[in-house]
């Protein structure tokens, strides 16, 4: 009996094993697309003539030194007191 | 360190000389006293009280002596030593220390003790508005301006010399630029406007705020008035007053008038003229640096004996003559001298070679004083070049990119060049207007307004086919 079993389960796992190795995948070589057969259903609302609206471009400008305050200027007056 | 040698050698002789004195009484503090010798007297003075209890009438000898020296003297002491002594002056000197240590709560707690009627109350409100500046504390710094301003002006109407009278002058007039620069910082610049407005065409400081209210004008967009008031510093009147910032100010408001070709006129002008003089006086100053006397020496030099690179530091070197710091210490330098001069000729050998070392030692510190504060001026000067170069080169890439994109949009500017008008003159109610003839007028300078139209608007370029 136990023999039998043994025997059984073997074949089993041999009959897995062997399936996994027969799954072949394949994908399509060449794929056509006829485009004057394609339809699209809906209602065109794009305007007859193309338009842009002008804007004016975003400028970047350098980093230049405008002064803020005068701090420096204030503690150079006071040493130059004494 | 130096001050406690000589202050315990000295401790030894002086029972001496006071033994030696007609009058025992007297200390010998108050024989030299006597005999004007102040600055003697004030060393003297502090070897004989130092180690004893400080009454009333040891303080008010201190404030005397003080009175004929002048306090720079003390800034070579130990803080330690003049803590033991609570007068206005030495509270006032200490509070100045503790502002520069960065030690705010004592430099207020220092300076908020110097007595009203005192002669350093109204300098030593000017420090405390330092402090609170630090403090970022804006409302207590007007406050303190303005404490300033009332107790110079006061103390200038009762002072006794002219010469002290233009110190309290010049106090007060800081203290109201000081006012003006606030209102600037906190973006009230019509306030600011009124307040550079208040000081005289006459004063020392005129001249220098030219540049600041031109920075004024500026952040108001009143580039004209901006430029007109950078273009008084071309007066002959004013030729040693030369600022590489109010060359970048000015390029930058032809800048913001879209006026190119003026602003490039204005950076190539300090490349090629201004920029190869201050590199080869960078390199002759520069190696002179750590002399102890060199900078002294050329506050003296005869303008003729400079070179043409030297030509700033000919303009530097009046402009910090006219400080008072310079007069305050150069005065106290000829007043040792005259001190030691005395001494030589009238005290016998063993006074005489006590005092005159004494004196020959904070008369060398006072020319070290004025070497160092003109080495850190013209070094202060130099410095801004690099930074500002720097921001010329920014100024003319931009100047360039919005040609370039000017080019790439097919488009221009709508005048090659704008020309003056009337009617971009902005002005007040009390402003008259004359037009310039080619020459300053003394009674005209810091008025001038430049007529300028802004050249921002663009026109598109018609190319040669549209044109047919």
């Amino acid at each position: 009996m136990r023999i039998f079993i043994y025997a059984l389960s073997m074949v089993m796992i041999s009959n897995a094993f062997g399936q996994e190795e027969k799954v072949i995948y394949q994908y399509k070589k060449y794929e056509k697309f006829d485009l004057g057969n394609l339809e699209v259903k809906g209602q065109l609302i794009a305007p007859g003539d193309i338009s842009v609206r002008e804007r004016e471009r975003r400028r970047f400008e350098l980093d230049l030194f405008s002064r803020k305050d005068f701090d420096a200027f204030i503690k150079k007056d006071v040493e130059s007191l004494r | 360190m130096k001050f406690s040698i000589i202050l315990f050698s000295f401790l030894v002789i002086s029972p001496v000389f006071a033994a030696d004195e007609k009058k025992p009484e007297k200390t010998f503090s108050q024989a030299l006293e006597d005999k004007k010798y102040y600055y003697s007297a004030l060393n003297e003075y502090f070897k004989e009280t130092y180690a004893r209890a400080i009454i009333n009438d040891d303080l008010k000898r201190l404030e005397d002596l003080l009175y004929y020296t002048g306090i720079e003297l003390l800034e070579d002491y130990e803080p330690s030593l003049l803590q033991k002594y609570p007068t206005s002056s030495t509270r006032f000197i200490l509070g100045r220390q503790a502002l520069q240590r960065k030690k705010y709560k004592e430099a207020l707690d220092l300076l908020g003790k110097v007595h009203p009627d005192h002669r350093y109350f109204a300098e030593g409100k000017l420090l405390e508005a330092q402090v609170y500046d630090q403090q970022k504390n804006y409302k207590q710094r007007l406050k303190s301006y303005e404490a300033c301003q009332s107790s110079a002006e006061k103390q200038e109407g009762s002072a006794q010399n002219e010469k002290i009278g233009r110190y309290y002058r010049m106090v007060y007039e800081i203290c109201l630029v000081n006012k003006a620069r606030h209102h600037f910082k906190v973006e009230e610049y019509k306030e600011a406007i009124d307040a550079y407005s208040k000081i005289p065409k006459k004063s020392y400081k005129w001249p220098y705020l030219l540049l600041e209210k031109a920075w004024v004008y500026y952040q108001m967009g009143d580039y004209n008035r901006a430029l007109g008031l950078l273009t008084t510093y071309k007066s002959p009147l004013l030729d040693t007053y030369f600022f590489p910032e109010a060359e970048y100010l000015a390029a930058l408001s032809y800048f913001r008038l879209c006026l190119y070709e003026d602003s490039l006129t204005i950076i190539n002008q300090f490349y090629q003229v201004y920029r190869p003089r201050f590199q080869s006086l960078d390199g002759m100053l520069k190696k002179n640096r750590n002399s102890q006397a060199f900078f002294y020496n050329l506050m003296f030099k005869d303008g003729e004996d400079l070179a043409k690179q030297e030509e700033f530091i000919k303009q530097i070197v009046t402009r910090m003559k006219k400080q008072t710091r310079f007069s305050l210490d150069f005065n106290a330098i000829h007043k040792i001298t005259q001190e030691m001069k005395r001494i030589e000729q009238n005290e016998k050998g063993v006074i005489k070679s006590k005092l005159v070392p004494h004196l020959a030692e904070v008369k060398d510190n006072m020319t070290a004083k004025i070497n160092y504060n003109a080495k850190t001026d013209i070094f202060q000067f130099l410095e801004q070049v690099p930074f500002l170069s720097s921001e010329l080169f920014k100024l003319n890439l931009e100047i360039i990119s919005r040609k370039k994109d000017l080019e790439y949009a097919n488009k221009k500017l709508i005048a090659d060049r704008s020309r003056g008008d009337y009617s971009n003159v902005q002005r007040n109610k009390f402003e008259y207007f004359w037009k310039f003839q080619g020459a300053f007028w003394a009674d005209e300078l810091g008025d001038y307004s430049l007529g300028l139209k802004s050249n921002c608007q663009t026109v598109r370029q018609v190319t040669e086919e549209e044109g047919e």
